[in-house]
């Protein structure tokens, strides 16, 4: 860990200024750094920490960026969670302490989750896929992740925990696996009658045939069931059960954020 | 005196001298360890009512003993500072531990965050030693100088040192950047010469207890 | 069977016929091949009574059976995960920690805080913790979570080390533990009324730490 005092004349190691600031790329494991140079980003709301220089940033769909919307954002659904970075600077993007990473695309065609993507360039286009809660981005350019922990790369065939799936690239779609070997027999018959024994969790993956690469994380929600004998304080175990939103699990939130989770997440 | 064991957990070396530390904030220790609760902003009549008039949940305690102590909190980063006859500024939530030398009290910091409930008072560590300060995630210091003013969201915010200024901006490019409930409408400008600590997550601080 | 690390939040461990893996449930991230997922009512072994027993002790330990053929990717909530081999000893950890552990290892509970009686009771509803916790034994890996990772702290004899019930996350070796008050702490209110009492272990061994003192 990097340790800082006052700045002297040549300034303390580790700490950052303009110049010093990597252009496009993870000044840390959870930050991030774009450079703008006159020059626009996609980006989600509240994902910017700080910034030097001079930047405007405008929600979308307020009338000035409307040939920009045209050819690179999509998805009316998620128009109310970005805004449009513009100007000449650097700034830091960040989100709940996870660990943030850029990608390349180039002529290619990703799903993310659209809770997981921070931020892009409007070389890309942004469009609502078909899996609800998830955007596609096609087309050439760099974009920024998020996920908790640093995401996986797996190749199919693979069948994934819902909640861990982050996103694919140049792959088919998913399909959904349902696993009903623990209905069977007695104790399934049992557990349907009487509930004993709950469920294991796992009766539903994504399942993922074919070619291209599947992204994973360590989910971030935490299932009803992990409920023990003491209450959690983490805010990331909602109300709304198995469907709601998650989050980091270390970081309180402010109640009246937390309807925006669910939204976020498209779930 | 001070290591860190991975990035979240603070070991003190003490050999019979204290630290003072953030309430709570002990997860283990070896040793022969004494914990007292100390008042934030002062002693007596005037630092209850300084605490009562900034809210500030500075509570922390003197540790002393001869041993190893471990802090933590919450799983947060922790990012060691040093001070040479200097001030930090810190959220008071966001300070772990302090050698025992070092004065610690409040500050008005203006209207940083008065109207999105960060607190109006800040923690200030003064003098020449070390302290450790949280974040969620690795904090990144950024350097401000008069040529570069810095933008921070105040979530982000979590310590700074040096001459500076600040200001709290509603700018008017912020109109339509309607955030997450709190904090987005608005940014702190940092203005002089000095450090910025800032954390990769938006935790904000109400009155100084997370 | 080992845990191979893939980063510090997932692990992936091979399933094969014959051998088996427990894991709570929910924990499976993705998998390959042919595995099967079964919850298991008994809690993994000790039977029915093993089941209620937890459950009077506020311990929800709910596990699943892995078994089948294939590669599993463990992990949950995106808590760090740390994995400890045992060798023929016993590592005791409280059941929720628990991700994944191998099927051969002998399970069973420990009620920690040996003063019992009046003070286990008082620190089972003051920190909220269980007063049982699981005891696992043989020889095989065992995948432990906590809130931020851990750090392991080794105990030996003269030198025992105080730990905060609510960081506490799991020991192994030959160690004693004792639920007391110190005059010190008396003085502190700590966030919760758990800080007025500390776990101290004793003997040869080490206690994993965790840099939280979060529940899960």
């Amino acid at each position: 860990m990097p340790e800082w005092g006052l700045p002297g004349a040549a300034g303390p190691e580790g700490a950052f200024d303009p110049m010093t600031l990597p252009s496009d790329d993870n000044v840390n494991a959870y930050t991030f750094c774009v450079e703008l140079k006159g020059s626009q980003w996609f980006l989600q709301k509240g994902k910017m920490i700080a910034y030097y220089g001079q930047i405007d940033f405008n929600g979308i769909g307020h009338g000035r960026f409307e040939r920009l919307i045209r050819t690179s954002f999509h998805s009316p659904l998620h128009a109310s969670d970005w805004v449009v970075a513009e100007g000449s600077g650097k700034m830091l993007l960040a989100d709940r302490a996870f660990d943030v990473n850029s990608f390349d695309l180039e002529d290619g065609n990703l799903t993310i989750r659209s809770g997981n993507l921070l931020a892009y360039q409007p070389t890309l286009a942004l469009k609502q896929s078909i899996v609800p809660g998830f955007l596609t981005l096609i087309g050439t350019g760099k974009f920024v992740a998020a996920s908790n922990g640093p995401v996986v790369f797996m190749e199919p065939p693979l069948r994934v925990d819902p909640q861990a799936l982050v996103g694919w690239a140049d792959c088919p779609s998913p399909c959904h696996h349902y696993d009903h070997g623990y209905m069977t027999g007695v104790m399934g018959g049992l557990r349907s009658l009487t509930g004993i024994g709950g469920t294991s969790g796992e009766e539903h993956q994504f399942e993922f045939v074919g070619a291209g690469t599947v992204l994973l994380q360590s989910t971030e929600l935490l299932m009803p069931e992990q409920a023990t004998g003491a209450v959690p304080h983490e805010p990331g175990v909602p109300g709304g059960g198995s469907g709601g939103g998650g989050q980091h699990g270390s970081t309180p939130r402010m109640p009246g954020q937390l309807g925006d989770l669910q939204r976020r997440f498209g779930l | 005196m001070f290591r860190l064991q991975g990035s979240k957990t603070l070991a003190v070396d003490l050999t019979g001298d204290a630290v003072k530390a953030k309430n709570g904030s002990m997860v283990a220790y070896d040793g022969r360890m004494a914990f007292k609760k100390m008042s934030g902003g002062g002693e007596g009549l005037r630092g209850m009512v300084t605490r009562r008039l900034t809210g500030e949940q500075m509570v922390m305690m003197e540790v002393k003993g001869q041993g190893t102590c471990y802090f933590a909190d919450r799983a947060s980063e922790i990012n060691l500072v040093s001070l040479h006859s200097d001030t930090l500024y810190v959220e008071a939530s966001n300070l772990l531990v302090t050698d025992a030398g070092l004065r610690t009290g409040t500050s008005f910091t203006g209207l940083r965050g008065g109207a999105n409930g960060n607190g109006l008072f800040t923690t200030t560590v003064e003098g020449t030693g070390r302290a450790a300060i949280l974040s969620d995630g690795s904090a990144v210091a950024l350097r401000v100088a008069p040529q570069y003013p810095l933008n921070v969201d105040p979530g982000a915010y979590i310590a700074h040192q040096g001459r500076l200024q600040q200001h709290f901006r509603s700018g008017v490019n912020f109109r339509t950047f309607m955030g997450e409930g709190s904090g987005e409408s608005f940014q702190i400008r940092f203005e002089g010469d000095g450090l910025v600590y800032v954390q990769p997550s938006e935790r904000n601080t109400l009155g100084g207890d997370v | 069977m080992p845990f191979r690390e893939i980063n510090s939040k997932m692990v992936e461990a091979v399933v094969s016929p014959g051998r088996k893996m427990y894991s709570q449930r929910g924990a499976m991230l993705a998998y390959r091949g042919d595995v099967s997922f079964t919850p298991n009512i008994q809690g993994g072994q000790g039977g029915l009574g093993s089941m209620i027993g937890r459950r009077v002790a506020d311990e929800a330990a709910p596990l699943m059976t892995v078994e089948g053929s294939g590669t599993v990717m463990f992990g949950h909530g995106g808590h760090h995960i740390q994995v400890i081999d045992l060798a023929g000893d016993t590592l005791c950890v409280e059941a929720d920690r628990l991700l994944a552990f191998d099927g051969t290892l002998q399970q069973g509970t420990l009620f920690l805080g040996s003063q019992g009686g009046v003070m286990g009771m008082v620190r089972g509803q003051v920190t909220g913790q269980g007063l049982f916790t699981t005891t696992l034994k043989g020889h095989g890996a065992v995948a432990v979570m906590a809130h931020g990772g851990v750090i392991e702290l080794p105990i030996t004899p003269g030198r025992p080390v105080h730990v905060d019930p609510q960081a506490y996350v799991a020991h192994h070796g030959d160690v004693a533990n004792k639920l007391s008050t110190a005059l010190g702490w008396r003085d502190m209110v700590g966030r919760g009324s758990g800080e007025a009492f500390q776990l101290e272990l004793s003997g040869n061994g080490a206690v994993y730490v965790q840099a939280s003192e979060e529940k899960l």
